[in-house]
């Protein structure tokens, strides 16, 4: 077996809905490019389906999902079921946003991985996905 | 005894040649043991350098003229005031937004409202209706009723509707992309409901060019988006004049990072691109401004600054007014403000904090403002790499934010009951759209939509086609579509450069 070239993560950045408030993803987008990750952005007004296909299209690593008007509860447990029917389910799924305390454990539950809300230091972000991309490449050469 | 008054030393003719040497015997000692805690001093919005000491010098120096460049209260360039009287005559008018669910869950609300004292009241839509769909569209789905209230029909607006009409004497609709079908339904809905429309106060916000400056919520390119507000506004304008057909939403350049003098400049920008729309009509500036001059605007925490932008907007309204466009009349020299604290400045971690924020920006809106809202909760959008910077700041510890990156207490519980909507309004919001259509005159409906198709491309005033087709009961969803077939849609990545 060839060793495997390193290469930079590739996370999908994306909002759900009509939610049109971007100053987070904004940051964050410009925090992983600077950390060295390969950062792809949807767009606006996606829905779960569009996304999940944008996913799988462009073989991302990560799919990020920033949320700020209270549709979470529906669109993120719909968009990790429809990854994973479309065999995408080891994509690592993160949320951020305005996600009260109190629905964090139906998420999780759900397929959502980690969940960023207000606050969050983007440092801390970059060592989650280092961490999370190291281990991942560990194992995909094991 | 001694005589503890006047002047310790003799008075210089020259204030500057005091100030020189006050600076060189007193100061300038102290500071050699007494260094400064922050290189340099400065304002918190604009990082304009703050000196120690201020005195007559400084107004001298730059020509200061209490006549021309401050003014008397209510008089021209009105920059203490547009009143005469301060708030000694009378306070400012309190207005609260509201919104969510379905209309019944609106009208219940407003009416707590109006039983507060409130005289007005702000309805807030969800992003569905603000961006033209209808509940049921599966672009929507999970987003019905939640940011604002559920608006498909004018069935739903007869239930929001079911309020004391004497006693509400005010209402701003917020609703800017899909504007001239609001504005149609709500017509239509204080027809049925017997409102005389010159006893009440519709004001429209009609604010589309913000939302492609900096909100997102759009539908249409924008060449269209301004004809159909000119539209809704010269509709208003002459059969409601009474009414006010437009806000300048400056408050959302703010939070999007705006600084002040940005924030005064875009949005007279703004204001002048609907004015030279509107003149195009066939209207006078006398006749127009006075409906144009409605601005909303934020305070954040930098209190002076805060004050001082209020001021200025007034001066620079009455200037802009005066000196671009002739005008004459004093309703069109004067600004109207709606000032407001800005949420952005607030925190979830610690909120108690949040009551010494509001306390403090609030004083800065009466100090400087006349109008007040109170909890506009709106965000923006992308001004990108400023904004990253600005957070890189608070990480780094360059601006303290208490909550947040100073005092934080991480042990702190908060147990803050959060709003909740009921999962089954969406389905019987869905419900309710879907019946709708099933039992009303389809034909008649189809040809009205025609109408508006029909207007859209030959430029006749969208409102009264679209009167015609609510009053059929054609839905808002449908009524966005026609204009959507005729207009096609802004392209989304205009938004996103800056991510």
């Amino acid at each position: 077996m060839d060793t495997p070239v390193e290469r930079p993560l590739r996370i999908l950045l994306a909002k759900l809905g009509m939610d049109t408030h971007t100053v987070g993803v904004t940051i964050i987008a410009h925090a992983l490019r600077e950390a060295g990750m390969e950062v792809i952005f949807t767009g606006l007004k996606q829905t779960p389906e569009m996304v999940a296909a944008a996913a799988v299209q462009e073989d991302v690593d990560v799919v990020g999902i920033s949320t700020l008007s209270a549709g979470h509860m529906r669109n993120l447990p719909k968009l990790a079921r429809l990854l994973r029917e479309a065999g995408a389910g080891d994509k690592l799924l993160l949320a951020g946003g305005v996600i009260p305390q109190e629905d964090k454990a139906l998420l999780t539950e759900a397929g959502v991985h980690k969940i960023f809300t207000m606050g969050a230091d983007t440092r801390e972000i970059v060592a989650y996905l280092r961490g999370w991309w190291t281990e991942r490449q560990a194992a995909d050469a094991a | 005894m001694t005589k503890l008054s006047g002047p310790i030393r003799a008075a210089n003719d020259n204030l500057a040649d005091d100030l020189a040497r006050w600076e060189a015997e007193t100061r300038g000692p102290f500071l050699s043991s007494h260094p400064e805690r922050r290189d340099p001093f400065v304002t918190q919005a604009l990082g304009w350098p703050i000196k120690p000491l201020y005195t007559p010098a400084d107004l001298e120096a730059v020509g200061f003229d209490y006549r021309t460049d401050l003014g008397f209260p209510g008089e021209y360039p009105y920059t203490r005031s547009t009143k005469p009287n301060g708030h000694r005559s009378q306070f400012w008018t309190m207005t609260q937004v509201t919104g969510f669910g379905k209309g019944q869950a609106w009208a219940k609300r407003a009416r707590y409202m109006l039983d507060q004292g409130l005289s007005g009241l702000i309805l807030e839509y969800d992003l569905a209706t603000t961006n033209g769909y209808d509940s049921d569209d599966p672009m929507v789905e999970g987003e019905v009723g939640r940011a604002g209230m559920a608006l498909d029909s004018l069935e739903d607006l007869e239930a929001a509707f079911d309020l004391p009409f004497d006693r509400l004497k005010y209402l701003m609709s917020v609703c800017n992309a899909p504007q001239p079908v609001n504005l149609a339904m709500i017509i239509a809905a204080l027809e049925k409901k017997g409102v005389d429309p010159r006893d009440f106060v519709l004001h429209i916000v009609n604010g589309i060019l913000i939302e492609y400056t900096c909100v997102g919520r759009y539908i249409y390119p924008p060449e269209h988006g301004l004809r159909i507000a000119a539209d809704c506004i010269e509709y208003i304008i002459r059969n409601h004049p009474n009414w006010a057909p437009l806000s300048i939403i400056a408050a959302q350049l703010q939070p999007a990072k705006a600084n002040p003098v940005q924030e005064i400049a875009f949005s007279l920008a703004i204001a002048c691109a609907y004015i030279d729309a509107t003149l195009a009509r066939g209207l006078t500036i006398d006749e127009v401004a006075p409906y144009m001059n409605h601005f909303v605007v934020n305070v954040d925490m930098d209190f002076f600054e805060g004050i001082c932008k209020l001021r200025a907007f007034r001066k620079c309204w009455a200037r802009l007014m005066k000196e671009r466009y002739g005008a004459t009349s004093a309703d069109a020299l004067k600004i109207r403000l709606m000032t407001s604290p800005t949420t952005i400045a607030l925190t979830l971690q610690q909120p108690l904090n949040n009551i010494a924020r509001l306390g403090i920006m609030a004083t800065a809106c009466a100090l400087g403002g006349a109008l007040k809202a109170i909890e506009r909760g709106y965000f923006q959008s992308a001004l990108g790499r400023e904004q990253y910077e600005r957070n890189r700041d608070l990480e780094e510890g360059r601006r303290k934010w208490v909550g947040v990156n100073h005092l934080t207490l991480p042990e702190e519980k908060r147990e803050i009951e959060i709003f909740r909507l009921d999962d089954a309004m969406e389905e019987e919001q869905v419900a309710k759209v879907r019946a709708l259509r099933a039992r009303r005159d389809q034909p008649a409906v189809d040809a009205a939509l025609d109408k508006v198709r029909e207007a859209a491309r030959n430029g006749g005033n969208l409102v009264p086609v679209c009167l015609d087709a609510v009053r059929l009961y054609a839905t808002h969803g449908e009524l966005c579509a026609a204009m959507r077939d005729v207009f096609g849609t802004h392209a989304p990545d205009a938004q996103l450069a800056g991510v």
